[in-house]
């Protein structure tokens, strides 16, 4: 074997022949002689041997690698999700409770400072404020029929009146709160920016949930003053 | 007997080798004009994706700019950017440097050259039909694969040829050696096709249903980066930098376990995009601990490139071809480092979902392996053609531009997306997320300057490429054209 291809090849022939005509002239020579002079040797491989502080890093990083999985794999168990804890752990011991005020607090961040403002300070003319409003410190019956349903029309707040509409955040409507988030965020709203009124429970909600049932619309300030 | 040996032995009869450079030249020749195929239009696509790119970097900054231009809204222009780079650029250049190697180190001539020219054609025909599908809304919502499945099936038929031209090629392979950038190459001409496939059917075709659908785009996704561009790139690296420092590199052991810890580890990896989500714990915390195997290979691909390199910076900052190669090869060991600490939980938590990302992938990406083509290029086109590069100067504002550019970029993403993590975990202090994305605006200006400066560098390189495709070819030209001459031997009498 001497040649790049096999001799039978098509495309070997051809540069077989090109070469044999290049040899022929000089300035073709000269130019295959520069191309084959700046070209070094194909790269080989040297053979220093694997410095044996590698071998201990490698087997520091597969202990530590077992180790994790021993830890975090869940015990392999497929609806295990909870990276620190296995299926069996996470039966016995119960569920941290919920601290409204942080819940509360990052749903209200979430879903109503668009509107209400993070300082709960509203914005003048369009939205009312919940900072010191007599309807969010009052009655809860009121809030969270709200809440659920949504408000529409004229409303005085603090004195003013703004017409505009709160959407409902209720299960049935988009936004799909069940009682424990409406109780947490209407305690966060009552306990925030210098508000102070007692908590919303879940329990409450569902009783006023119960009490509604169906409601095609969102309420009007008029029919809500039975709840004062 | 053929008469190749023969006349290179007429050539020199002292040079070392010189049957094999005869070979080595025929072996160019053979591939010249489809290699120009691929690097050329690569170098097209280059500019079309900075072009794309420029235009999402400003509107994250500006978001009102071109914003009343249905086909230029951000979703489609930064996703035409993505695809324009990653199976414009990247693949063209990848692929023309690929099967370039290939035809070298198997000794061979290129053979069944159709198969190239019919793949080249319908893979950039399915790119310029697939960039358009996405400009005009076809886009599919799949990352990494937004190309309207109309094209796809044709990307998929032009890189099984290629897959099938590279295992022909090793197949008709001389010598008794296979050289560590043949395994490379070889693996990634499998390892596509195969990602490719999979991902088609179970994505697009047939889609799978629930968390599996994200689970097998991050796969695919990951993957892509580490079965397809960076084998192509650590092929490149383990050929030039020993081709021409002129010495071998340092140990094949350490190649022996770099690429089977890579061929072990990598396709795990991808599971590290999902931390947190809805996926078993176990699935992730296997991904996790594969990212942080893949350690052993960048460490010991590392060791091997950079201990090749020691001793020889002088030479590696006059060549234009080493200068961007030794460039990417550092830039592998750095990302990829700091890709293992980004799939830990702690550090996750916070670089997740950031423009701490964003920069890493670029840092992957082209720090590596774009800037590991272009040294390729670099050393390529004055064999194919025959003529030497016209410009130092040109080569000059390319590697700075391009080598600050993306350093100010990935510096600048990593500090604001570090930033605007930290504010994102901290409820407390930063309740308005509004608040947190304007605070990113600054470092996102900077991207766009870094954007500016890597253009600038695109720009530079391509009118070299241009300008040496039709410059004349002259005998004078004796000697390379590197960054600084070396001092000439001459004989002093004092």
């Amino acid at each position: 074997m001497s040649a790049p291809s096999t001799p039978s090849h098509p495309a070997g022939k051809a540069s077989t022949h090109q070469l044999e005509q290049a040899a022929a002239s000089d300035a073709s020579i000269t130019a295959i002689h520069q191309t084959l002079l700046r070209e070094k040797p194909e790269p080989t491989e040297g053979f220093s041997p694997i410095p044996i502080f590698l071998l201990f890093v490698f087997s520091a990083l597969i202990f530590v690698g077992g180790v994790y999985i021993a830890h975090y794999a869940g015990d392999f168990e497929p609806m295990a999700f909870d990276p620190s804890r296995g299926k069996q752990v996470a039966s016995a011991e119960p569920a941290k409770p919920v601290d409204p005020m942080v819940l509360g607090g990052r749903l209200f961040n979430q879903n109503c400072a668009a509107c209400h403002q993070v300082t709960g300070q509203g914005v003048p003319g369009s939205f009312p404020p919940l900072a010191g409003s007599e309807w969010v410190m009052g009655s809860e019956e009121r809030l969270v029929r709200i809440l659920l349903h949504g408000l529409s029309g004229p409303i005085e707040v603090e004195g003013k009146t703004y017409n505009g509409a709160m959407p409902a955040f209720g299960p049935k409507s988009g936004y799909r709160f069940n009682e424990q988030k409406i109780a947490a965020v209407l305690t966060y709203v009552r306990n925030s920016w210098g508000n102070t009124a007692p908590a919303v429970t879940p329990e409450k909600v569902k009783e006023i949930m119960a009490a509604v049932g169906d409601r095609p619309g969102p309420w009007t300030a008029a029919e809500l003053d039975p709840f004062k | 007997m053929s008469s190749a040996p023969s006349l290179a032995a007429a050539i020199d009869p002292r040079t070392k080798m010189p049957q094999e450079r005869a070979e080595l030249h025929q072996i160019d020749e053979s591939t010249r004009v489809l290699a120009l195929i691929f690097l050329g239009t690569s170098a097209v696509w280059l500019l079309v994706g900075t072009i794309f790119a420029l235009i999402a970097s400003w509107k994250l900054h500006n978001p009102e700019f071109l914003s009343t231009q249905e086909w230029l809204t951000f979703g489609r222009v930064r996703t035409a950017h993505l695809n324009t780079v990653i199976y414009g650029w990247a693949t063209n250049a990848g692929i023309g440097v690929s099967f370039w190697l290939m035809a070298r180190l198997s000794r061979t001539l290129l053979r069944h050259a159709g198969i190239l020219y019919v793949s080249g054609a319908a893979w950039n025909l399915a790119v310029i039909v697939g960039t358009f599908g996405i400009l005009r809304g076809d886009g599919q919502p799949v990352e990494w694969l937004e190309f309207p499945r109309y094209v796809t099936p044709l990307l998929f038929v032009s890189y099984a040829l290629i897959g099938v031209w590279g295992i022909i090629t090793f197949r008709f392979r001389r010598g008794e050696h296979t050289y560590v950038s043949q395994w490379y190459l070889l693996a990634a001409l499998f390892w596509f096709p195969w990602l490719y496939s999979i991902a088609q059917i179970m994505l697009v075709f047939a889609p799978t249903v629930g968390v599996i659908q994200a689970l097998t785009n991050w796969w695919f996704a990951h993957n892509v980066l580490g079965l397809w561009f960076t084998p192509i790139g650590i092929a490149a690296s383990y050929y030039f930098i020993p081709k021409v420092l002129g010495k071998p590199i340092h140990s094949y052991h350490l190649s022996v376990v770099g690429f089977w810890a890579l061929a072990f580890f990598y396709n795990w990896a991808g599971v590290h995009h999902l931390i947190g989500g809805p996926i078993p714990v176990w699935v992730q915390s296997a991904g996790i601990v594969a990212s942080l195997m893949m350690v052993i290979p960048v460490i010991v691909t590392a060791i091997n490139h950079h201990l090749t390199v020691i001793g020889s910076f002088q030479q590696v900052w006059n060549s234009p071809t080493l200068r961007f190669i030794v460039f990417g090869a550092m830039n592998y060991t750095l990302a990829s480092l700091l890709g293992s600490a980004m799939a830990l939980r702690s550090v996750n938590s916070v670089t997740h979902f950031t423009h701490f990302t964003v920069g890493h992938a670029h840092h992957g990406m082209y720090s590596f392996f774009t800037m590991v083509m272009f040294g390729s290029i670099y050393y390529m086109l004055p064999r194919l053609l025959r003529k030497e590069w016209p410009s130092a100067f040109l080569i000059n504002v390319h590697f700075w531009g391009t080598a600050a550019g993306i350093t100010l970029y990935v510096v600048a993403l990593s500090i604001g997306g570090w930033i605007q993590g930290m504010q994102m975990n901290d409820v407390k202090n930063y309740p308005d997320f509004l608040q947190i994305m304007v605070a990113t605006k600054p470092w996102l200006f900077a991207r766009t300057i870094a954007g500016l400066m890597i253009a600038v560098g695109h720009i530079a390189f391509v009118v070299s490429f241009v300008w040496i495709l039709i410059k004349k070819r002259t005998v004078e030209e004796t000697s390379p054209t590197l960054f600084n001459t070396p001092p000439t031997l001459s004989l002093k009498t004092s």
